[in-house]
């Protein structure tokens, strides 16, 4: 990614928005996209899918590791009149794909609504300013718009996070929304009490099946969605680089100068992979996420805990005392889990790494 | 002389590259099609175009003695290969197959001779794949050239598959073969005197082909006869050969990894008869009908949908017209609203995962097609019809009169092989009434009577397509169905490999059982399995099964397999005999089998001390775990302490027997407990002590614990039941959770503990049990009845005699302990009885009615009726 062009203002945010750090790539498709584009949006279909999957030629990073399809389906869904649900385990880079899309589509990520069990109406379509409600009555400038409303007045793509998490009642506010595409704010009167979507409006939601899941969401919502469902990433090799650089960068970041061994790695993600399987000697998952994100974690926690304490790159035994924190975290069931997994499936593994990690278990009780 | 050849670089499968040899024959006219494929087949060209129904493959085995292969050269109607025989026949030129004989070792470890090349050469085509940014290379092939315009396709097939080879170092089979092909070439060359010639292979071979073709007639590439290239012979002693076989869409479909070739073949079958755009249609139609078949609603709204995102996906991918993958994403995002446990099948390759959405089963089963080939009637029947019929008769197996065999002698279990060979794979005539059930059963004799033969030929041809020989075939009937059985059918499919006597023949067999222990989730299926398994392995002389690699290779994954389910299970409480018994299978395997326990002894005695501590593990089972981990741990030679070499299924057996005595009323040491409110009995026995049933002085704590004069022979034995005893104390639980934890004891060490109490014993046990009972509360011993009964029902009842003497001794009474065990009345009444008197009791408490009744239920005291 290239930050050169970062104001001194956005350099010191923690974290800055896909369309800042990216402002260079989006430009440039911008500038070379010939092909049509739906109405609406910021970039036609194929450059906004080469903005997501990369493209080598006209150096467009790339920014999602998955299947090319699931992008494609994506943006297709999203070009109809249907909203985008993002499925998946946590940590399977759904908020980041959805973040990405989101730039593309409309140059803007930030619609975005946060759900949570708080979460009510007021913070989907829009809220007052109550002390000039009081003063003035109702009009369009005490209405305080909240994400859907901007998006569907501005035309532009709204991003609701982990939509499952909000009570079924304030998931179903969205039914009308997404199928008559208009929002309706009897406080207004005349022309104003009507607010229709501009082309170019559309949801992405993003829903984690650790949660209360999809299950539980109305069939007429689920009806007005696409379901596309993220996977942990499929190979070996892909996830162990991911983990790898974004390790590297975080322990960079944390002032440690030394970058992470790579069989340390690869007993860490191979121990990941194999907590995360479903089946193949390992019938009942851990409740915890073993996602490539509590792994990039995890490695950061080992290279913390190998530099600050001993001078050196984590160790094997750094990863059997940090998997207690951060993946079992306060599950008893998670940690005698993990234990058994360090007794049965890691004493068989052949390396010294991996005997490294057995011969380390008893750190696992902390 | 390049100019008059022309190569045609190929994917096997393809409708476009069909296509291209059709209109390149028609074209060109050619002298002499060459065509990848066997060349030991040349001579009988004729038999392959008598008129099948396809698909059809030529099914080519080979065995001598150091290895054995089989394979499979699989034609459709959509086949290059199919469409070059055909189209050159009918253009007139000389067709041949210029590919060495399946059975060469250059296709070594090769099950389909038209499985895709460049599967094994993944570098090109991950990168080309990540180029394209689509999924998988069959998607990258449809964008490049199904769905594309027929125009410049020969041009854009050679560029990729020279992209293709490009750096890649060509195996050591693939360069024999390109060489053989080659010098087929040039023959051909030589012979069509400027005559064109076309040669259809594998686009993967034609970059190397054309260098090859062009080099000096005398290359190595195989002697040549008559100027063609002599097709090379199998060794003296080594079993060959080659024969039609009819097949079908599904085992088309079915080839994994490295073996396959284009999926779909239904679908494929569509775009060459009608084009991809209705191909596209009726996918959708099947997929619709198939789903409302089954009863999954599929709204008009859903198929307007779904067209909507075909049509957008082909425009994004930038398809001319809907690809497979366009049509199946567009119905897959418009038909699921789940979220999915696998991703979908199409975005990778390989079989349908475990935890398909049902929807996209049925998406992949409409692209599959059904359709199955069919041989012309004048087809030469494949050997295995000859190898059965002559087994037939030289075992004497008539089809007309019923068999009794004697499984112990040698030629009674070889035709009973045969005939359970034949079983297996689906061929009727004969039928089996009786005979062992299962592993442990001890019948040594089967019946066999003769059945409806309607259909036999048939299925002997199509069995055919599984082996040359009865029993690989069976062998491989059997892979294919552990494959597809599922959990359920793992134990059947295993015995019925034993009753086949095929195990030594097949390793993808052993790796499919294997494989498939690995996954059972119930521990009680896994015990079953493990002691079946470790049982054969020991003890088997019937089957020549005993220390076999199949039944090796399943008690190793089931003991690994076990060891991991019981750490991490929990559960209601209550006896469960199948964990149980899981258990003890695993104790047996660990003490007979060690060699194929994968993880070593401490490890597992490790695992059943944190069972055993585990406060949230079941009762049953951490009184097994302890047992387990007391008998594992002990100093010796690995073995149990019982030398005797008792078959596991003993200890199984045990556990069985006492599920079903348990309930019932056979009398037993508890079944004296309680007389009370049976007032006919005469006998009124001291409810208090379960299994310390008949004395009086126990309670009163005269008798002194120290009676022991002499332990059991074995040194393992009392210090499994002193430990149990401490255990026992120190757990300090009674009521269900005491009698639940005994029975996981006495399930797994009922010996140590029944020699330790010998007449003569120590007892501690015992003793401990028995003050424990005393001490309990009217109210706890009614609770703790129940399961301490089931618990000493693992007993038989010579040892429960032996125990109710030791009670006997340890109040110092005299008096038959035999009569100890025998009630007047079923024990399950008294105990009903007495929980209604308790209420009644409790009644007249509550309403101050109870110092008028005079307490009855512990009146008298005596010893043992004598």
């Amino acid at each position: 990614m290239s930050v050169d062009h970062l104001t001194a203002e956005q350099e010191s945010l923690q974290r800055p928005p896909a369309e800042v750090r990216y402002a260079d790539e989006l430009a440039a498709l911008r500038a070379e996209d010939t092909g049509p584009r739906p109405p609406g949006w910021a970039l036609s279909l194929r450059a906004a899918r080469r903005f997501v999957v990369g493209d080598e030629e006209s150096r467009v990073s790339r920014k999602f590791v998955g299947n090319p399809s699931l992008v494609d389906r994506a943006l297709v869904t999203l070009a109809t009149n249907r909203g985008l649900m993002l499925v998946g385990e946590p940590g399977t880079a759904k908020s980041l794909l959805s973040e990405l899309i989101a730039a593309a589509v409309s140059g803007t990520s930030t619609l975005t609504v946060q759900g949570g069990a708080a979460t009510t109406e007021d913070q989907i379509k829009y809220g007052w300013n109550y002390a000039l409600l009081v003063s003035e009555g109702p009009s369009k400038r005490s209405l305080v718009p909240a994400p859907m409303l901007r998006g569907m007045a501005e035309g532009q793509v709204v991003r609701f996070e982990e939509i499952t998490r909000c009570p079924p009642e304030v998931q179903d506010c969205l039914l009308s929304l997404l199928s008559e595409r208009v929002v309706a704010v009897p406080e207004l009167e005349g022309p104003e009490g009507m607010v229709f979507a501009r082309q170019g409006f559309n949801v992405i939601a993003t829903a984690n099946t650790r949660d209360r899941g999809v299950n539980e969401m109305s069939a007429a919502l689920k009806r007005r969605f696409n379901f596309e469902t993220v996977f942990p990433i499929p190979d070996l090799d892909t996830e162990l680089a991911l983990v790898e650089a974004e390790a590297t960068a975080l322990l960079a970041r944390s002032g440690v100068t030394v970058a992470p061994e790579r069989d340390v790695l690869e007993v860490l993600v191979g121990t990941f992979r194999e907590l995360r399987a479903d089946g193949g000697g390992q019938p009942d998952r851990l409740s915890a996420v073993m996602s490539t994100a509590e792994a990039v974690s995890v490695a950061h926690a080992v290279g913390v805990r190998g530099w600050f304490l001993r001078g050196e790159a984590g160790s094997a035994a750094d990863v059997a005392a940090c998997l207690a924190g951060t993946a079992a975290k306060d599950s008893p069931e998670d940690l005698a889990r993990l234990r058994r997994y360090l007794e049965q499936q890691v004493s068989r593994r052949r390396g010294p790494q991996w005997t490294a990690l057995y011969d380390a278990r008893h750190l696992l009780d902390g | 002389m390049g100019g008059r050849v022309r190569f045609l670089g190929v994917r096997h499968h393809s409708p476009a590259c069909a296509r291209l040899v059709a209109d390149t024959i028609a074209e060109l006219r050619p002298a002499y099609v060459l065509v990848e494929g066997p060349a030991d087949m040349n001579g009988r060209l004729d038999e392959l175009l008598l008129g099948h129904d396809l698909p059809v493959a030529v099914f080519s085995h080979y065995r001598d003695a150091d290895r054995a292969a089989t394979s499979w050269t699989p034609l459709c109607a959509y086949s290059p290969e199919w469409v070059a025989l055909t189209a050159g026949r009918a253009a007139g030129a000389e067709v041949s197959f210029i590919d060495l004989p399946a059975w060469h070792p250059a296709f070594a470890e090769r099950t389909n001779r038209y499985a895709e090349a460049e599967l094994r050469y993944a570098r090109a085509t991950e990168r080309l794949c990540e180029r394209f940014a689509v999924d998988s290379v069959d998607a990258l092939w449809d964008r490049l050239f199904e769905v594309e315009p027929a125009d410049g396709l020969g041009e854009r097939l050679d560029a990729y598959f020279d992209l293709v080879r490009g750096d890649a170092e060509a195996e050591p089979g693939d360069v024999a073969r390109e060489a053989y092909m080659a010098s087929w070439v040039r023959a051909a060359v030589r012979a069509a005197g400027g005559r064109p010639v076309l040669v259809v292979t594998g686009g993967f071979h034609t970059p190397a082909l054309r260098g090859l073709a062009g080099a000096d007639a005398g290359a190595p590439g195989g002697t040549v006869t008559d100027g063609w290239p002599e097709v090379p012979v199998p060794g003296v002693g080594a079993l060959a050969g080659s024969y039609l076989v009819p097949y079908s869409y599904r085992q088309l479909d079915a080839f994994a990894g490295y073996q396959s070739g284009m999926p779909s073949p239904g679908y494929y079958e569509q775009v060459w008869e009608r084009g991809p755009e209705e191909a596209a249609d009726a996918l959708v139609r099947a997929v619709t009908g198939r789903l409302r078949a089954r009863g999954h609603p599929v709204s008009t709204a859903d198929l307007v949908a779904a067209r909507a995102l075909t049509e957008g996906l082909t425009l994004l991918r930038g398809h001319s017209r809907p690809a497979r993958t366009d049509v199946l994403d567009g119905l897959a995002s418009a038909l699921i609203t789940d979220d999915l446990d696998v991703p979908l099948p199409w975005t990778g390759r390989g079989e349908l995962a475990v935890g398909t959405h049902p929807v996209v089963v049925e998406m992949v089963a409409a692209c599959s097609g059904d359709r199955v080939g069919r041989l012309h009637p004048d087809t030469p029947a494949p050997p295995l019809v000859h190898e059965v019929a002559a087994l037939l008769a030289v075992l004497g197996i008539r089809s007309d009169r019923p068999l009794t065999l004697d499984l112990g002698s040698g030629r009674g279990l070889e035709r009973s092989r045969v005939l359970h060979r034949l079983r297996v794979l689906g061929v009727p005539g004969h039928e089996r009434v009786a005979g062992p059930e299962h592993g442990a059963d001890p019948v040594f004799t089967e019946r066999w009577e003769p059945a409806d033969r309607t259909g036999r030929d048939a299925a002997l041809v199509e069995a055919g397509s599984y082996g040359a020989r009865l029993d690989e075939a069976a062998a491989a009937a059997l892979t294919e169905r552990a494959r597809d059985a599922g959990r359920e059918g793992l134990a059947g499919a295993l015995f019925d490999a034993v009753l086949c006597g095929v195990d030594a023949v097949s390793d993808r067999l052993l790796s499919e059982l294997a494989s498939g222990v690995a996954e059972l989730k119930d521990p009680g299926a896994l015990g079953e399995v493990l002691a079946t398994a470790l049982g054969l392995w020991r003890h088997d002389r019937v089957f020549g099964a005993a220390r076999g690699r199949l039944l090796g290779a399943v008690v190793s994954g089931a003991a690994l397999r076990g060891l991991w389910l019981l750490e991490g299970l929990r559960g209601a409480p209550g006896v469960d005999l199948g964990r149980l018994r899981a258990v003890v299978a695993l104790r047996d395997a660990c003490a007979y089998a060690p060699e194929l326990v994968p993880v070593p002894r401490e490890a597992v005695a490790a695992a059943a001390h944190r069972i055993s501590r585990d406060e949230e593990a079941p009762a049953d089972l951490r009184g097994a775990a302890f047992a387990l981990h007391r008998t594992l741990a002990q100093p010796g030679d690995g073995r149990m302490p019982h030398g005797n070499d008792r078959a596991p299924e003993a200890g199984a057996t045990g556990v069985g027997a006492a599920s079903t005595a348990a309930p019932g009323a056979t009398p037993d040491a508890n079944a004296t407990a309680g007389t009370g409110v049976a007032p006919d009995t005469g006998a009124t026995a001291d409810a208090h002590a379960a299994p310390a049933a008949a004395a009086t002085g126990c309670t009163l704590g005269g008798v002194p614990e120290d009676a022991r004069t002499g332990t059991g022979d074995e040194p393992g034995a009392p210090s499994v039941s002193r430990a149990a005893a401490d255990e026992v104390l120190a757990l300090g639980r009674g009521g269900e959770f005491l009698g639940d934890w005994l029975a996981g004891l006495f399930a797994v060490a009922r010996d140590q503990v029944a020699r330790a109490v010998g007449p003569a014993g120590g007892g501690s046990l015992v003793g401990v049990l028995d003050s424990l009972v005393g001490a309990m509360s009217d109210e706890e011993f009614l609770v703790a009845l129940p399961s301490l009964r089931q618990a000493f029902a693992l007993f038989p009842p010579r040892e429960r005699e032996r125990i109710a003497r030791q009670l006997l001794e340890r109040r110092s009474l005299r008096g038959s302990a035999r009569s100890l065990l025998r009630t007047g009345a079923d024990p399950l009444v008294v105990a009903r009885g007495r929980t209604l008197e308790r209420s009644v009791d409790d009644l007249l408490v509550r309403h101050r009615l109870d110092a008028a009744r005079p307490r009855t239920d512990r009146t008298a005291h005596e010893g043992a009726p004598e």
